[in-house]
């Protein structure tokens, strides 16, 4: 059980998100946040807090992201915690919008 | 063995307001819950958060929410079984239910509800190669476990359960060592316990470090320590014979998985007019449950939980009509529920 971060959130980093985490499952990489799956109790309450909607429940997962759900698993377990809201990246409102942004992912 | 007409599994403000329903039917109600206080997520994730959405209530924090639901079904007198959890769940041939917790505490019910929120919460675990086989030997996830004596211990953790388990530790004096280590520099405890903290680190006899646990250190088997990467992002050891790790609770959904009950997303399939599981007698309530239009809410779970009472109360005295009363007028409930008859002119 747990909800996924999409490639939407690649070099935006809002970080809405984290504040509202009751169990503080997210983790923070340069420029992508992940959930941790093994501590997500699937609230929801992160998904209308993105601005970008990079959220969703794992079931409802689009074909063209389902890679993002072992990614999240994956990136979850070698990124710190981050539980305070902080500024977006800088050229955030540029890449909000933009598509296919996998390889623009910082591991 | 407990007999009992209904089990409650789980005893958040939906396991606890079960007890309330229940007792206003005439039915006495057995708690049990993995944690050893009552309140599930209310006093574990929103203990001072406010809430703003229990009808009646302009305002109350998690705690204080629990803490009014306590007093509520004080009349009704339940068992609680604190820091147990359910592990398994059988039919017997008489209809009733045979619970048995880890601890090997036995029940036999009428009827069930699981009112289990996210799952039991249990301590997150370490999650570093290697570690598993070392808990109960050299990891800990509780001071009790742990024998201090002449050992380099290193807690984990940045909240009240880690500052206050690596103060003990040092206060004791039995360790050879005491460090706490935690991802940053900031520690949630209470004040006083901060300041006997930072008295203890000045004197020397607790170290603080920073940084993130990367890799366990292990000679054939052995735990040596943590490698560490700590706030300049430079890689280091700190030394340990014994781990304990005091990093907060997570909800786990635990044995019930395997109890034969219809799941959809790992939820308790339920009928709205009944709140029935697919197994019968079994209700489930709160955010445990699943059914079209479910919105996982405190008054939802409320709801639920009356309608469940009512359901059950047709099991547990078969036969015999289940009158619906309202508190404000009803001597017998009035009774039940311990209060003098209001004054008539």
């Amino acid at each position: 059980m747990t909800h996924v971060v999409t490639e939407s959130c690649i070099r935006c980093k809002y970080t809405d998100c984290v504040d509202v985490c009751p169990v503080d499952c997210f983790r923070e990489g340069p420029n992508f946040l992940t959930i941790d799956p093994d501590e997500c109790i699937d609230c929801a309450v992160c998904i209308p807090e993105c601005p970008v909607n990079a959220i969703m429940p794992e079931e409802d997962v689009p074909g063209d992201q389902v890679h993002m759900i072992q990614l999240n698993a994956d990136l979850a377990k070698k990124w710190p915690s981050i539980t305070k809201r902080k500024p977006a990246l800088p050229d955030a409102d540029e890449w909000k919008d933009k598509t296919g942004k996998l390889p623009e992912l910082i591991k | 063995m407990i007999e009992t007409d209904a089990l409650v599994i789980g005893a958040g403000p939906v396991g606890l307001f079960q007890v309330f329903e229940l007792g206003l039917l005439g039915i006495h109600a057995q708690v049990v819950d993995a944690l050893p206080h009552a309140g599930g997520q209310c006093v574990e994730l929103y203990a001072d958060k406010p809430i703003y959405d229990v009808p009646g209530l302009p305002v109350c924090s998690g705690r204080e929410l629990v803490e009014r639901l306590q007093q509520q079904i004080r009349p009704f007198a339940p068992g609680l079984h604190l820091g147990q959890e359910v592990s398994a769940l059988q039919a017997l041939p008489d209809g009733r239910w045979q619970a048995e917790t880890a601890a090997g505490k036995g029940f036999v019910a009428k009827t069930v509800f699981i009112a289990a929120g996210v799952g039991a919460f249990q301590p997150k675990r370490l999650r570093l190669e290697g570690a598993e086989p070392l808990e109960g030997r050299q990891i800990h996830h509780h001071p009790d476990t742990l024998a201090a004596s002449g050992q380099r211990v290193l807690v984990l953790g940045g909240e009240e359960a880690a500052v206050a388990a690596a103060v003990a530790l040092a206060d004791a004096g039995e360790a050879a060592s005491v460090t706490l280590l935690h991802r940053r520099d900031v520690f949630k405890a209470p004040a006083t316990m901060l300041a006997h903290l930072l008295a203890l680190r000045d004197a020397g006899r607790v170290q603080v470090e920073v940084g993130q646990p990367l890799a366990l250190r292990l000679t054939d088997g052995r735990l040596q320590g943590l490698d560490i990467l700590d706030l300049s992002a430079a890689h280091r050891a700190v030394a340990a014979d014994q781990l304990l790790v005091r990093l907060g609770l997570s909800p786990r959904l635990g044995p019930l998985a395997d109890w034969g009950l219809a799941l959809e997303r790992k939820l308790v399939v339920v009928d709205t007019a009944r709140f029935e599981t697919s197994l019968p007698g079994v209700y489930a309530v709160g955010d445990i449950n699943h059914y079209a239009g479910k919105r996982k809410l405190l008054v939802s779970g409320f709801h639920e939980a009356t309608l469940a009472a009512f359901a059950a109360a047709e099991r547990v005295f078969p036969g015999q009509p289940v009158h619906l009363q309202y508190t404000t007028t009803s001597p017998k409930l009035h009774e039940r529920l311990g209060v003098a008859a209001p004054a008539h002119d």
